[in-house]
């Protein structure tokens, strides 16, 4: 057990789990950094899980790629990338290549810093990514591609204060996020990552970092210490509560107070008809995108009862105003997925978030379910978002009220090939 | 090292998983870091499995290899409390097998009973899914089939059926179907819904069936060896290689009964193997026969797959269709010869056997067949270069995995595959029509040669996992290619009384001519020039 302020207490598991690597972020880095190429230096599984688990479909020429590590390839001293840079570079013309890393080449102890600087040209530098399973689940390489841009964000010089949002979100989110600051008469410095990799903001002591995704922790602890940042501690930016603390926390860092509550209160009252159904009801988050936590907050403040809110990892610094907010709720750091099906089946959640893997099956023992990444993948940022981040919820529940009765011995016969 | 975007066959690990998550009672042990279980999402959302896939994973952290310890036996230790299996198959992921760790040693310090263990310690970086499903399925075989009394009435196994099979629950009812007409009881299929008791009565058939040459055939080899049991290879794909599947079932059930003095099996009226039982089984042989399907002589088809489907639909299009047969190959390369040997005469050229899809689209680019059957690789390559396209084989897809009945084996599924080429092909009639008037008012607004093709996003939304493609988040912009070459206004406009359908095709021909001929730009001239040397 670990004490958090708040008196949260954080149970510890083992981590037997059914989610994705850090591998996962290429899904989203590749389309976010548009003159990037993410090259995996990786196994035949590393490529079967790209093309399967994101169902990634190869169209003329995607901007990521494996360097397949094939048994004769196991013996050599250090993987020799020259030839498949040069390919990459001829067919792509990329600003900078990250070169991932994933559990083969790192249990063959490959000099990965090493590599990626040899293979750096002023030109197109290739930035070493680590993103093994060895260590990094589903989102935290998209920490450990920031971490590698740093040095690629100019010095901001000390007196220019303003705001620099962390976190990749899509374009329309990124402009909704900006619009909003500078209402607020908030500077915005920009973005970590921008959309081009010579755009990335400049960062300096009167950097306010705003963290907008929950999984960035150690990019945020590089830059307060590398730069002199400030890192602002508040909720992540989801729901009515999230927003109108994000706001009012960020603007208070510029000297400036405004007061949300209205706001907060008329976006509670758009969501009426979300709430109400949410209210009372019991909701089990398993753990996989590592967003967790800042659902598992709106959905409490929704009036839902959260019966377990399970991450991957938990910072109790990095998410301190989360976990305050979710007193009295259950929190567990890298669960065991066995244990939480026991739990499951006692507690009957009307509700569980969970991932893809675990889905359909959820809903074969009679559950609910909401797939989590799909929180990833709708805007669900500020006040914009809160429309859709309670749709998000809601949907499932609507739906299956829609839907007629259901026998299972009827219709799932069969279905499993492994069934009795 | 090479460079990698999309491999054909999947890992070692996919195919021990496909054997397991067939089975009854029998649980996978993934030894492997965080993220290698990604494999269950293929069970749970493309067969929308309603109960949890027998697979967990032993995760391997780089802490625990820093302090040497292994989660190993703790975690087998949770499977049998949890879940109780007949059976733990534990396999090594790529990282685990390169630290050459001693599964046996940890599996036995689980403490559990070794016999509800089993180590299945290959290569991954040697073995891939086929392989390795087809090496399980013999090693549990061995295991456990025993000598035993035979069925009293004449019975067979179905091998090699295994889940995420290509059309797996409709060939196998159709197989189902054809033996019940036939009166013939099913001992055991395997692994498909098989245990282990099921595992060990396998010597009490007559006879094994085992059409899929990848997985399952090894199997019927070992049991024929030791147990004396006759075995079918064949595969019953098309009017032709069905009835002789038939036969043979009959024929060898024949000799075994003969030696228990039962009276012989008959082939019944063959509109007993309708779906209605009085009408033809299939209406392939007529449909074949008709005259609008005559153009179907010229049509040139170009074949891409695995080994089964590959033969298979050669010899479907030419023997039953009358299609003329371009190009074929495969991306199985342990089973290239016996492809070789079966497709002897059927092709103008050699095999082609790789597993880079690039050289695959290369061909398909420069032959511009009427018709390519091939994999989901296929297709996509296929949709760029506005080429029909019709996917026969793995690797699996979500859209290979719809509600309905649609076999290829069988009557039935010679039904199917005539469909799915004459939905595929541009037909007839229709064809005559174009060709006369140039578009027969058919004709879509092209988009201009430079803006790049959206990718189909329908395609894009039904990657694996359905709608939560990443792919869903933004646009993905194709790069054209070729399209270098400048045509003149008067050029352009000649093309454009070329049917729409052949103008990509009669662009790329002219751009190779004029480049050939060193000319700069294509005019009315050299279009011309280009039509007399192609033969218009």
């Amino acid at each position: 057990m670990m004490q958090v302020p708040g008196d949260v207490q954080i149970i510890k598991e083992d981590n037997v789990t059914h989610s994705f690597c850090g591998l996962a972020c290429v899904g989203w880095m590749y389309q976010k950094i548009k003159d990037s190429f993410f090259l995996i230096l990786g196994t035949h599984t590393c490529a079967h899980f790209l093309q399967n688990a994101l169902g990634m479909m190869i169209f003329a020429k995607p901007r990521f790629g494996i360097a397949l590590m094939e048994e004769g390839d196991l013996s050599k001293n250090e993987p020799t990338l020259e030839e498949i840079i040069s390919e990459i570079k001829a067919d792509h013309h990329p600003s900078v290549i990250f070169l991932l890393s994933s559990c083969t080449p790192e249990v063959m102890k490959v000099d990965f810093k090493g590599l990626a600087h040899q293979l750096s040209t002023p030109d197109v530098p290739v930035l070493f990514v680590p993103a093994s399973g060895l260590v990094y689940n589903f989102t935290q390489a998209e920490d450990s591609v920031l971490h590698a841009l740093v040095p690629f964000c100019p010095e901001a010089p000390a007196g220019q204060k303003s705001v620099v949002f962390l976190g990749s979100v899509n374009d329309v989110t990124a402009d909704d996020l900006r619009a909003e600051a500078e209402e607020l008469g908030i500077p915005v410095g920009g973005f970590l990552p921008e959309s081009r990799f010579d755009k990335m903001p400049a960062i300096g002591p009167d950097t306010v970092l705003a963290p907008i995704q929950p999984y960035l922790s150690r990019v945020a602890v590089k830059l307060e210490r590398e730069r002199g940042a400030r890192v602002l501690h508040s909720l992540f930016p989801f729901g009515p509560d999230g927003s109108r603390v994000f706001w009012e926390d960020l603007a208070r860092e510029f000297g400036i107070t405004i007061d949300l509550r209205d706001r907060e209160k008329a976006a509670w009252e758009k969501i009426r008809t979300q709430t109400a159904m949410l209210k009372g009801k019991k909701v089990f988050l398993t753990a996989d995108t590592m967003m967790e936590l800042p659902l598992a907050r709106f959905l409490k403040s929704a009036g839902a009862d959260v019966v377990e809110c399970s991450s991957a990892y938990i910072n109790k610094k990095f998410h301190a105003r989360e976990l305050q907010a979710l007193e009295g709720v259950r929190v567990v750091e890298q669960p065991n997925f066995h244990r939480q099906l026991e739990d499951v089946r006692r507690l009957k959640p009307d509700m569980i978030v969970t991932s893809l893997m675990t889905a359909n099956p959820f809903v074969g023992n009679g559950f609910i379910v909401k797939w989590s990444m799909e929180f990833m993948l709708v805007s669900i940022h500020s006040w914009s978002g809160v429309f859709p981040l309670a749709n998000l919820f809601v949907s499932p529940l609507q739906r299956r009220s829609k839907l007629p009765a259901f026998d299972q011995e009827v219709w799932l016969e069969g279905v499993m090939p492994s069934a009795e | 090292m090479r460079l990698a975007f999309w491999l054909y066959e999947g890992t070692a690990l996919h195919g021990i998983s496909r054997v397991t998550n067939s089975m009854k009672g029998v649980h996978t042990v993934y030894h492997a870091p965080q993220g290698d279980d990604y494999i269950t999402a293929t069970y749970t959302m493309l067969e929308r499995t309603p109960q949890f896939p027998g697979l967990s994973i032993s995760v391997v952290r780089g802490r625990d290899l820093a302090q040497g310890v292994s989660r190993l036996p703790g975690t087998l230790q949770q499977v049998a409390h949890h879940y109780n299996p007949d059976l733990t198959v534990i396999a090594p992921s790529c990282s685990t097998a390169l630290l050459q760790e001693d599964l046996h040693q940890l599996a036995a310090q689980s403490g559990l009973p070794p016999e509800k263990l089993l180590v299945y310690a290959l290569n991954p970086f040697r073995v891939s899914e086929n392989e390795a499903a087809d090496g399980l399925l013999t090693e549990l075989v061995k295991r456990y089939a025993v000598a035993q009394e035979k069925t009293a009435q004449p019975s067979v196994n179905l091998l090699g059926f295994t889940s995420l099979g290509f059309h797996l629950r409709a060939n196998l009812t159709s197989i189902r179907r054809m033996l019940q007409t036939l009166g013939v009881t099913v001992n055991v299929v395997a692994p498909w819904g098989a245990g282990i008791d099921d595992l060990r009565k396998l010597p009490a058939a007559w006879l094994n069936i085992a059409p899929y040459r990848e997985i399952g055939a090894t199997a019927a080899e070992y049991l024929a060896e030791t147990f004396d049991m006759p075995a079918i290879y064949q595969t019953p794909i098309g009017i032709e290689p069905t009835l002789a599947w038939l036969r043979s079932v009959i024929a060898a059930l024949n000799a075994a009964g003969a030696e228990k003095g039962l009276p012989p099996i008959t082939m019944p009226k063959l509109n007993a193997f309708s779906l209605d039982g009085m009408s033809a089984p299939s209406g392939v042989p007529w449909f074949a026969r008709t005259a609008d399907m005559e153009s179907f002589s010229n049509k040139r088809a170009f074949i891409f797959g695995d080994a089964t489907h590959t033969v298979a639909l050669v010899k479907f299009l030419h023997d039953e269709l009358g299609m003329k047969i371009i190009g074929a190959g495969t991306y199985m390369h342990q089973h290239a010869d016996w492809v070789r040997k079966e497709l002897d005469g059927y092709l103008p050229g050699d095999l082609i056997v790789t597993d880079k899809f690039q050289d695959v689209s290369k061909i398909i680019d420069d032959e511009m067949p009427d018709l390519v059957c091939g994999t989901q690789m296929e297709r996509h390559s296929c949709r760029k270069l506005d080429v029909p396209c019709m996917v026969v084989c793995p690797p699996t897809h979500i859209e290979n995995h719809l509600l309905g009945y649609y076999p290829f084996f069988g009557f039935d599924g010679a039904d199917v595959i005539a469909d799915r080429v004459y939905l595929s092909c541009k037909l007839g009639l229709e064809k005559h029509l174009i060709d006369f008037f140039g578009d027969a008012g058919l004709e879509y607004e092209e988009s201009p040669v430079s803006a790049a093709p959206q990718a189909d996003s329908q395609a894009v939304s039904s990657g694996a996992n359905g709608n939560a493609s990443f792919e869903t988040a933004a646009p993905v912009v194709a790069v054209a290619d070729g399209g270098t070459m400048i045509w003149t206004d008067e050029a352009e406009t000649m093309l454009k009384k070329v049917p729409f359908f052949v103008r990509k095709k009669v662009r790329k021909n002219t751009e190779t001519f004029a480049l050939g001929i060193g000319a700069p730009q294509v005019t009315v001239e050299v279009f011309r020039q280009a039509k007399d040397s192609l033969g218009g």
